[in-house]
């Protein structure tokens, strides 16, 4: 994989960044449960919040490429911090970049890249998880609004956000070719949002519930067509997902990063835990899987820079990445010892983080179906 | 006495339990069903009485279809002992030779019954939800759930008497009260003492039920997001004192503030199982609905007729919790039969209206 200059600068200033702004900040963010106010102002001035936002809009219009350094990069230090990211910059912005009317990207893309709004993306259900199409929650059309009912789970930056992607059934007898997809600010009545959920990992991050409560939205915030909701929605995961993968990308590096300085450090039975072989075989195997998940990553945000579909190619990264994600930190983990267990060590955070990517913007199980539907023809 | 002579035993008792000079309402019940068997081997329904003044009562078992009233008056009768109310028991059935003997399944019914039946060495079947007669040889069929109600057994006393079931109360129709249905009152002459008593009755409390936990509850009415408000809860729980039962509430309800976690119900709250379940303002996401759709029966009460809850419930309302609720308050204060159609887990509401 060679990179043109360009990007191999943009690595650098993520990491100046992260050097600079995020030393210590990964475990307070842990502790406390949100992310600090003056670090999302940085995120945004930087554009790191930004970057696949067109210009025009007040985005870095960079590539994706340059968007999964990003990503990378910051997760390595910090997963909370690549989950605020992918859910504002991808999850939200995307369908308005594809779907957006040019009002519609004036009012809420823009502050979206400026920093003035948060957005979330509300598609889970409690009934409807993995099955999207199985959503519960209603739209009707009262002539000069659409009225909506229903509530939304699991939604990263809920209860921080000014307006919500919302997908909504319009009509139900259509099943999923009945969703529409809706912009809900809210601050309109009827909108509130559920308790922060108690986390086990990503516990930076603010995720709660959204209750939608006959809501008026008025018909200028219907986003793309009546009835094209689920192909909205499921669009803007299969790049989203790129997103997800390359912030598993981050956090196996900074686990086999962790691990690589501890096996160094640590001395047992007159050696440091490196000398020995089966911790040098260990590492080889993360590094190696490491590098096979960046090959996939990059790979799939090469084609979507190239103009292609990668729906298959992102489907695979995010699956591997997710996955070895979780192997790397655990083999990390045990290559601490004891004090991996501790919270004084970064590896103990990293590991229960590591946890949430093979399960948020589809599971480990979602990806294999849609490489299988690849694949199997 | 020879209790396998069978030919010796001839009719249907009831017990007739009475608590402070009132019968337990499962008693009109037993006389109702103890009718029909009566009427079915061509033999006399007789209710057995215990207690100290409660000449009225006797009166009252008539009107409700006894033909005879064995009524032991005595002083050490006045509250229910296992020992006094066995020995009353037993005595009159060794005189008397009933075949069948009819108990309701109540806290006093459950503890009396299997000592009586040991005593006199036969048979009982407890908690029974369905008698019949065999047309054959006329004995007593017993059905009762088995193994946390999967199955249903049929229990024959064949060689003994009196054949004893204890009864579920709720279960079987009332007798209907005739002023004009005549009977004859039997005074019984114990031999009961004081040292027949072992044990002592120090103290009776009533308490307001309001300790009932989750768990233990018949009646659950549970609160969503739906009720608006804490306040909602106290709706509820009038709800909930006039039949017996106690709160619950979702999730969403726990996170609003508005009750204690230890009330919620569901995947990560506490599961139930109660004979009734009334979800107010309750959509029925599958995480509620893991706590509690194995209820004997559901009712829900929402505005939005597609929320999942009615997917499970056996009775759906769509209206407003809070002229739904305080409806259904009203129709049990100043309607009893409300409180029967409840507790006969046989709820239509079309009778609410
Ligand atoms: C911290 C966090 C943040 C999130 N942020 C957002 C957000 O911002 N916006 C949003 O819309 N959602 C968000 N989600 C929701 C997330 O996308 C869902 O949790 C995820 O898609 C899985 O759905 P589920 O939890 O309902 O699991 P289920 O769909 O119930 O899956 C349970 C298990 O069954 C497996 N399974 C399901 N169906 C199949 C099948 N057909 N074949 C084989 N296996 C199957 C799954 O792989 C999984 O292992 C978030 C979740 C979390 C925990
Ligand atoms: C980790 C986790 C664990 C969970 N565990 C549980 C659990 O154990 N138990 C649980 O309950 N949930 C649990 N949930 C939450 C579950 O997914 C739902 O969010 C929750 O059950 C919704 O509660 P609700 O029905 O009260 O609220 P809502 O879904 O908001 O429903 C409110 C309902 O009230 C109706 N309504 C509104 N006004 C009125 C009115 N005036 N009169 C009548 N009806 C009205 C509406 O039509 C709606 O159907 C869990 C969620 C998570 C993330």
């Amino acid at each position: 994989m060679i990179f043109k200059k360009e990007h191999e600068l943009l690595r650098k200033t993520v990491r100046d960044f992260v050097e600079r702004e995020m030393a210590t900040y990964p475990d307070e963010v842990d502790e406390v449960g949100s992310l600090p106010k003056e670090v999302i102002a940085k995120l945004v001035k930087h554009k790191f919040i930004s970057t696949i936002i067109p210009k025009e809009y007040g985005g870095a219009g960079a590539d994706y490429v340059s968007y999964t350094i990003v990503m990378e990069e910051i997760s390595r230090r910090c997963a909370s911090t690549g989950t605020y990211i992918t859910a504002a910059s991808s999850l939200v912005a995307l369908p308005l970049v594809n779907f957006g009317t040019k009002e519609q990207k004036e009012k809420y893309l823009r502050p979206l890249a400026e920093g003035k709004y948060i957005g979330c993306f509300g598609l889970t259900e409690p009934g409807a998880g993995s099955d999207a199409g199985a959503g519960q929650t209603i739209a009707i059309d009262k002539g000069d609004y659409y009225e909506l009912n229903g509530r939304k789970c699991f939604i990263t930056n809920a209860p921080i956000c000014d307006f919500a992607i919302i997908s909504a059934m319009t009509d139900k007898s259509k099943g999923t070719k009945g969703i529409s997809t809706f912009i809900v600010e809210s601050k309109w009545e009827g909108f509130s949002h559920g308790a922060h959920e108690n986390k086990m990992g990503i516990r930076g991050t603010e995720t709660s519930d959204i209750i939608l409560e006959n809501v008026r939205v008025p018909k200028e915030n219907l986003l793309g067509k009546v009835g094209q909701g689920f192909k909205i929605m499921l669009n803007t995961l299969d790049y989203g997902r790129i997103g997800v993968a390359a912030q598993a990308l981050g956090v196996a590096q900074g686990a086999l990063d962790e691990a690589i300085k501890y096996v160094k450090e640590r001395v047992q039975f007159n050696k440091p835990l490196a000398k020995f072989q089966n911790t040098q075989f260990t590492i080889a195997d993360m590094a190696t899987k490491v590098q096979a998940a960046r090959l996939l990553v990059y790979d799939a945000a090469e084609k979507k820079d190239n103009g292609q579909v990668p729906g298959l190619e992102s489907a695979m990264a995010k699956y591997y990445a997710a996955e070895i994600a979780n192997e790397v930190a655990y083999k990390a983990l045990q290559l601490h010892g004891g004090y991996g267990f501790i919270k004084d060590y970064p590896i103990e955070r990293i590991y229960r983080d590591a946890r949430i990517l093979s399960i948020y913007e589809g599971t480990s199980q979602v990806q294999q179906m849609v490489i299988a539907g690849h694949v199997i023809k | 006495m020879d209790n396998r002579d069978i030919k010796q035993f001839k009719n249907v008792w009831v017990f007739a339990e009475q608590r402070n000079g009132i019968l337990t309402p499962v008693v009109i019940e037993l006389l109702g069903e103890g009718r029909k068997l009566a009427n079915e081997i061509g033999v006399e329904l007789c209710a057995i009485l215990g207690g100290y003044n409660v000449d009225g009562l006797a009166d009252e078992l008539i009107r409700f279809g006894a033909d005879k009233v064995y009524y032991a008056n005595n002083e050490l009768l006045k509250n229910y002992t296992t020992d006094g109310y066995t020995k009353i028991i037993i005595e009159a059935v060794e005189e008397f030779k009933p075949e069948i003997i009819l108990i309701g399944a109540t806290h006093i019914g459950r503890d009396l019954a299997p000592r009586v039946a040991s005593n006199l060495n036969t048979g009982l079947t407890a908690d029974c939800t369905k008698l019949e007669i065999d047309p054959e040889d006329k004995k007593l069929k017993q059905t009762r759930p088995a193994f946390g109600g999967n199955i249903m057994a049929t229990i024959v006393c064949p060689e003994r008497r009196p054949q004893m079931s204890t009864v579920r109360p709720g279960v079987m129709d009332k007798a209907v009260e005739d002023a004009d249905h005549k009977g004859e009152i039997i005074k019984l002459n114990t031999k009961l003492t004081k040292s027949d008593i072992r044990t002592e009755v120090v103290e009776i409390v009533k308490t307001k039920k309001d300790l009932i936990s989750l768990t233990d509850a018949e009646f659950i009415i549970s609160g969503g997001l739906g009720i608006k408000n804490a306040d909602g809860f106290k709706l509820l729980q009038k709800l909930a004192d006039r039949l017996g039962g106690t709160i619950g509430a979702s999730r969403a309800a726990v996170d609003a503030g508005w009750i204690d976690h230890s009330r919620q119900v569901g995947q990560t709250g506490t599961t139930v199982k109660p004979k009734v379940y009334v979800a107010c303002g309750i959509s029925g996401a599958i995480q509620h609905l893991a706590g509690m759709q194995n209820s004997d029966i559901i009712i829900a009460i929402n505005t939005n007729e597609n929320a999942p809850i009615f997917e499970v419930a056996d009775y759906g309302i769509v209206g407003d919790v809070y002229d739904v609720v305080p409806k259904l308050i009203e129709l049990l204060d100043d309607d009893k039969r409300l409180v029967d159609l409840f507790n006969s887990n046989r709820i239509d509401v079309s009778q609410l209206q």
